[in-house]
């Protein structure tokens, strides 16, 4: 990893780049910084901290950041030394002589096989237009410098404050679209993508800082399309106090004494109305990112016409040159998912190009050898962690590590800035092996997320890693406590007492090392499945791909364009081809999996199909069902033949259907079965099938008269240019209420023709518009396979609440689930578009790889176990387990219950089961977890408050 | 944070080994979310990976934000 | 809630005057929050659009003819809706019918007058240059640099006169080689092209050149931004290019010259209106500030919307002859504001200013608070 380093020169080509990097001079001596910060302390320039988005002041000399990674300080350009050649002061207060001011800039250069360009997006800065008044008005602020302002780590430690008067804003109001959705200068023509849910993600937060802040959001179309985004929009709608209205505003004037903001603001009933806000937040959108003109010129890759890197959309990881590929937001504007999956993509297209050298040069990571301390008095050592100020502001920290030192078997105690930090992590190590201890105690956090770092942790110093034990003093009370400090601090002594007492019960385990079989099986053929097995194929894997279908294709084999002008067919048929001669791939058509049996690394799944019946061994399982249409019961779909779907619009369209092509008016209403109460989702792809279908026919028919009736146009990203261009051919928008929809009725127009009549509400106008409709077009929703539950039956994955696969994290871990080595992708996910589609079925395709490319996977130590003294052999255990880990087997005492290990997820749903206490669940036994209630409150305690509710009953 | 350190966690330990040679497999150009992502999976997978971010530390732009939509879950 | 169907051939109607841009309004509301008049009553450009978008404008009601073509809407849409051509589209329709709402009635004669001596006040023609006698101001000849064009309302207002008077005595002394063409010039046409009378513009427009050309003008200078604006922007389309300059434009650099030296003391604070023709829609902002800046002893102020963001006179696109009610006019905001800032006068650029700004001065009862000038009647006092 090389962090402060530019890439200066790319030379050579696929499989052989010489790449001149440029590490720019720290003026800190890497190896010996330990990140104490002492040089932090003495530094006497004050400067605007870049992380904390300037609003705050940092020193010449600091870390980036509290969880930066290196953990070491930098000294940037406002040193008076590098200025002025003063002072000095760093280097005399530097105890480990790490600061060298005369560091220069070093060339290094490296040679690799490939090169994937992340290098994320710019935010728009909206100085560019001075009718925003950013940097004028103290109380605008931009959406990423409100980001810095509610974080704990943020400027003023999680309080949101006020430049002006370091006041909390009550009123606050948020302007959309800065900078996006706009073709006039120095703004973008595209929607940014992230904006309208990371404004309800602020709303929310700001609600959760102060329950009575008024919140109002100033949109044009909520472009809440993704996976639990319409969700989370309602939740945001639903909170006291939010407003959302459909203007953009202009922001007027500052108060010259409160410095309150005024902003108008126009209202099709009352007009235009002026309004003072505490603060403005400028929701900004995304740029390409900086000196992206001279990256493509070094790494000779084309940019599009926004300046984003040009993209095959068959493959939008490729460029143009063979060896370079590209994730992230320079593909475009695009969410974090999508960024990960599209690295995993793009990884797994190295993966195919690099075959042949992979594991050469990589190295095992060695752990030293674990001593037994299973015999030994219990010496607890506790961490306690100020998680920045998240506890620290809360809970007296220092007290409570003097308070941990009274607790019995507890030998050390100390604290931690971020017990999570590298530097902290290995002072753990090192107390352990220098302070003899043997159970480990850590204070901070939810162990969800960080209990694998401090295992690890654990391991280092060579002690068994299920002897450590985490103490929530952040979720379960700095968190929740916020306004009670004392109380706070005694709840976390009570925590951690827990902790210790359950620390001292603790038992090693061993984790299982299973093998790996080195096949792959793919469900479902359409396009995701087709370029996830392809991927994993081209990487020397066989791969099973079963097809419910006769065809290929799935729901492909109806589209024939996309909105950008992709030939579908062509690319289906391509893909096709390719699968078929693939070696390694084994197609399976009118497949149905009868049985899913196994676990990560050793599936066998039963599969009757053309080819008979198959039991498929493989070590890895991809879920690429797709999707099913909606059939709609509205607007008289079923009844009248003029109302169709708009997949058989598409269809009627490609064929040259006379009726559609030669209609002189065509209705489309969008949000047709979804974005209601029985489908609480937006099918994400519906406004951009709808503006291409009405392109088509402007294409066909430009005097056909096309109204789209819609709720909020969701054409986010680049698309937004094709709504502007669908207007531009003379398509007409007419936005609809839920509560007022279109209806629509058999009559006849002017002319006397016969034509459906659609009367809308147009809320400008403050008028209902009548349109004679010769084809209805309803933009029906995408709703989950109806083998979805099936297949999550089978697969043992879980469903969100909308019936689409739950991946294991919406943003981190978008292509596989938590059961382990099970993957996901395209519409089984959730909607999505083509390229969309491509990018993560690479990515599932690369995941997958980071499971085959290994030959052993680890599985977790803490499983159920069975006493078998205990065990009656009822079988109630057996029937709760969803895994299928428990069976039957006779012994010479009878029936007893036995756990295979390595299907066991530790869910403990058993133990609660069993009778006789027989089963129980390692790392959570009956011990070690009524220790923990055993001092919450002492016996005596207890006894007391007996004697007093009897002395008060009587 | 949780979330990235934990990734980058793992990340450093993959990258400790990088030995004093000046070969490697993969160049990642950014060390953002999908810089780390990329070089985490091709770690994983059995590559050598430089990722070379200009700023002082990795994370981007997803470090700096305070929670993700639209599960609220800690950005870091 | 009444209904209405989209009405074809007015679409067809509306596209085919040069309101085609309407088709990519997406409803934002940004034009209703930057126009000037939901400062004094209820008015939506967004309406206005929407309506045209599907062919039911209803060009027997005022609405239509409010817009001031001041330009603040068109600088901010987001989807370049080019509301200015969209109402002029409009607004050629409605004149097509003949149909002018109360208010705009004076259109009409307006028109007559434009059409029969040249000027909107129906005035005789041959009075035209008349505000110079006196004044030894020559008429053009092809030897001359500078055509000086002085505009309708100052060859024949009484107030305005004087700016024309001031120019021309500015002029002189800064040796200044220039004429003038008195009865043979027509009004510029701007402003009764806005009001849709496009067939008028060109009579106008055609005459002017002629008369142009006879003389064998090259550089006009003006003292209407208005005149300004359609000389250099519009006038291209019958493919002639001459050089226009503003009289804001002149006055520095004939002061950095050393042709112009300000001896007088100007004390007094003073605030500049940014004429919406001059500004917003030419990109002059800087130029009259640095002519006023060179007056000794002036205290220069900026009024709360200056520059990009200047408010309206009112007088733009053919309201200078409608009727405005008395608390409807945009003027009184901003004699207002400039008496916020503490301003002794308010000086601009612009006929059409001057004469909203000194109505609204007396209207108001502010008459002894303020005074209204144009910048070459400031100069002309410390010269």
């Amino acid at each position: 990893m090389l962090t402060y380093t530019e890439v200066e020169n790319v030379e050579g080509e696929a499989g052989n780049f010489n790449v001149t990097l440029l590490r720019k001079p720290r003026y800190i001596k890497e190896d010996k910084c330990t990140g104490c910060t002492v040089c932090v302390e003495y530094c006497p320039v004050k400067y605007p901290d870049q992380y904390n988005q300037d609003i705050s002041l940092n020193k010449a000399v600091h870390v980036y950041f509290a969880q930066a990674i290196p953990l070491i300080t930098y000294i940037d350009e406002s040193c008076l030394y590098l200025k002025e050649k003063k002072c000095r002061i760093c280097e005399a207060v530097c105890k480990n002589d790490a600061i060298d001011l005369n560091q220069q800039p070093v060339k290094e250069d490296i040679n690799v096989g490939a090169i994937i360009l992340a290098p994320g997006f710019e935010p728009f800065d909206p100085k560019v237009r001075e009718e925003y008044r950013y940097g004028e008005f103290q109380n605008v602020v931009t959406s990423m410098d409100f980001e810095r302002l509610l974080c704990s780590t943020g400027p003023y430690a999680g309080e949101i404050l006020r430049k002006s008067d370091l006041k909390h804003p009550h009123n606050i109001a948020w302007i959309q679209c800065i900078g996006s959705r706009q073709v006039i200068e120095g703004g973008n023509s595209y929607c940014s993508a992230v904006c309208c849910t990371y404004t309800q993600k602020q709303v929310i937060l700001t609600k959760d800082h102060d329950a009575d802040a008024k919140c109002t959001i100033f949109h044009n179309d909520v472009r809440a399309y993704g996976k639990d985004f319409e969700r989370y929009y309602e939740r945001t709608q639903n909170l006291p106090g939010i407003r959302f209205f459909r203007s953009y505003p202009s922001i007027v004037k500052e108060d010259p004494v409160t410095h309150n903001v005024t902003i108008r603001y126009s209202t099709p009933e009352d007009g235009v109305i002026e309004e003072e806000f505490d603060m403005v937040v400028l929701s900004i959108g995304m740029n390409p990112p900086k000196g992206v003109e001279d990256m493509a010129k070094q790494y000779g890759f084309e940019l599009e016409e926004h300046d984003f890197c040009k993209i095959d959309p068959r493959n939008p990881m490729l460029t143009n040159r063979p060896g370079i590929f590209v994730s992230g937001a320079l593909q475009g504007p695009i969410d974090i998912p999508e960024s990960v999956f599209s690295a995993s993509g793009a990884g797994s297209q190295i993966g195919e190009m690099l075959q042949y050298r992979r594991g050469n040069l990589a190295k095992e990571r060695i752990y030293p050898e674990e001593k037994d301390v299973s015999q030994e008095e219990p010496r607890v050592g506790v961490f306690v962690c100020h998680c920045g100020a998240n506890i620290g502001r809360i809970v007296n920290v220092p007290g409570t590590v003097e308070y941990c030192k009274t607790l019995p078997n507890v030998v050390y105690a100390q604290e931690q800035l971020f017990s999570c930090a590298t530097n902290s992590a290995r002072e753990i190590t090192d107390k352990i092996k220098e302070e003899g201890l043997n159970r480990v105690v850590v204070a901070a956090c939810s162990p969800r997320t960080l209990e694998p770092l401090f295992r690890d942790t654990l391991r280092e110093a060579g002690i068994n890693q299920y002897y450590y034990e985490m103490a929530n003093i952040r979720e379960h009370n700095s968190w929740v406590h916020q306004k009670e400090k004392e109380e706070a601090t005694e709840k976390a002594h009570d925590i951690i007492r827990m902790s210790v007492a359950r620390a001292c019960q603790l038992e090693p385990l061993q984790e299982f090392d299973l093998p790996v079989d080195k096949r792959a099986l793919v469900v479902g053929g359409g396009i995701a499945g087709m370029n996830c097995a392809l991927s994993i194929a081209n990487q020397g894997h066989e791969v099973h791909l079963i097809e419910r279908e006769k065809e290929l294709g799935g729901i492909a084999n109806r589209i024939h364009t996309t909105l950008q002008g992709l030939d579908v067919q062509e690319y289906v048929k391509d893909l096709k081809s390719k699968i078929y001669q693939h070696p390694l791939v084994h197609v399976y058509h009118n497949a149905k999996i009868t049985e899913a049996t196994g676990y990560v690394g050793n599936f066998v799944t039963t599969v009757e199909s053309n080819k008979g019946t198959s039991s498929i061994k493989h070590g890895a399982s991809v879920i690429a069902i797709g999707i099913d249409m909606y059939t709609p019961t509205e607007y008289l779909y079923g009844q009248d033949e003029r109302v169709l779907t708009h997949l058989e619009l598409e269809e009627k369209i490609t064929s040259d259907d006379e009726k559609v092509t030669g209609a002189q008016s065509l209705v489309m209403i969008q949000c047709v079965g979804c974005r209601n109460e029985e489908r609480n989702y937006c099918s994400r792809i519906c406004c951009s099938e709808s503006i291409k279908n009405a392109l088509l026919l402007k294409d066909k028919n430009p005097d056909m008269d096309i109204y789209i009736l819609f709720r909020d146009v969701r054409t986010y990203g680049f698309n937004e240019d094709y709504y502007r261009l669908a207007a531009e051919r003379g398509v007409k928008f007419i936005r609809y209420e839920p509560e007022d929809p279109p209806v629509v009725e058999p009559g006849k127009a002017e002319d006397k023709r016969d034509v459906l009549k659609v009367t809308a509400t147009d809320y400008i106008l403050g008028k209902k518009l009548e349109l004679d409709a010769d084809i209805i077009a309803l933009a029906a929703a995408v709703v989950p396979s109806a083998a979805t539950k099936e297949v999550a039956n089978q697969f043992k994955v879980t469903l969100s609440p909308d019936g689409f696969f739950k991946e294991a994290h919406v943003k981190l871990r978008p292509v596989e689930f938590a059961t382990d080595g099970v993957y996901l992708c395209g519409l089984a996910h959730y909607p999505k578009f083509i390229q969309e589609t491509i990018n993560q079925s690479y990515g599932a395709a690369g995941r997958v790889l980071t499971l085959l490319s290994n030959d052993i996977v680890v599985a977790s130590g803490s499983v159920c176990a069975v006493n078998e003294k205990q065990c009656m052999g009822c079988g109630a255990c057996v029937e709760v387990c969803t895994y299928g880990a428990l069976e039957l087997k006779e012994t010479k005492q009878g029936k007893k219950c036995v756990v295979n290990p390595v299907l066991c997820k530790g869910d403990g749903l058993c133990n609660t089961k069993c009778p006789t206490g027989a089963i129980q669940l390692r790392h959570y036994t009956d011990t070690e977890l009524t220790c923990e209630i055993d001092v919450v409150v002492p016996d005596d305690e207890i006894m007391k408050q007996i004697d007093a509710a009897a002395a008060a009953d009587a | 944070m949780e979330n990235v350190i934990s990734l980058n966690e793992n990340i450093k330990e993959l990258c400790k080994s990088r030995a004093a040679g000046n070969f490697g497999d993969v160049m990642v150009v950014g060390g953002g979310i999908s810089g780390i992502q990329a070089s985490l999976d091709l770690a994983t997978a059995g590559f050598r990976v430089y990722l070379v971010e200009k700023a002082p530390s990795i994370g981007g732009h997803m470090a700096q934000l305070d929670k993700t939509f639209p599960t609220n879950d800690c950005s870091m | 809630m009444e209904i209405i169907a989209p009405f074809q051939e007015v679409i067809d109607e509306i596209k085919e005057k040069g309101g085609d841009a309407v088709k990519y309004c997406y409803q934002c509301g940004k034009c209703d929050t930057v126009c000037p008049w939901n400062k004094v009553r209820k008015f939506s450009m967004r309406k206005l659009i929407r309506e045209a978008t599907f062919g039911i404008s209803e060009i027997e009601k005022e609405e239509i003819w409010r817009c001031t073509t001041c330009g603040k809407c068109p600088q901010r849409c987001p989807r370049d809706v080019k509301q200015i051509d969209d109402m002029m589209a409009i607004r050629r329709m409605a004149t097509g019918y003949g149909v002018f709402a109360g208010p705009v009635k004076p259109y009409r004669t307006v028109a007559s007058g434009l059409s029969g001596q040249g000027n909107p006040f129906n005035e005789d023609r041959k009075t035209r240059a008349a505000w110079a006698d006196g004044l030894g101001v020559k008429p053009y000849k092809e030897d001359m640099e500078y055509l000086y064009f002085p505009c309708c309302y100052c060859s024949y207002d009484p107030r305005l006169k004087k700016v024309a008077q001031a120019t021309a005595k500015v002029l002189k002394k800064a040796g200044v080689s220039f004429g003038i063409l008195g009865e043979k010039e027509n009004c510029c046409g701007e402003s009764i092209r806005k009001t849709g009378n496009e067939d008028l513009f060109k009579k106008l427009a055609k005459e002017n050149i002629k008369a142009f050309v006879d003389a064998g003008v090259k550089k006009i200078l003006v003292s209407s931004p208005h005149c300004y604006h359609t000389f250099k922007n519009e006038y291209p389309m019958f493919k002639v290019n001459f050089e226009v300059v503003h009289i804001s434009q002149l006055l520095p650099q004939l002061i950095a010259e050393g042709k112009l030296t300000l001896s007088g003391e100007y004390a007094k604070k003073v605030a500049y209106h940014d004429p919406c023709y001059l500004g917003r829609h030419n990109g002059i902002f800087d130029d009259p500030r640095d002519a006023l800046k060179a007056v000794p002893g002036v205290e220069l102020t900026e009024l709360p919307e200056a520059r990009m963001d200047s408010t309206c006179c009112g007088m733009g696109g053919g309201r200078v002859w409608a009727e405005t009610e008395k608390h409807e006019r945009f003027s009184n905001i901003r004699v207002e504001q400039a008496l916020e800032v503490g301003a002794k006068e308010l000086i601009t650029a612009c006929p059409y200013c001057i004469t909203a700004l000194e109505d609204s001065r007396l209207v108001m009862n502010h008459a002894d608070d303020i005074e209204v000038k144009d910048i070459t009647e400031v100069i002309l006092e410390v010269m």
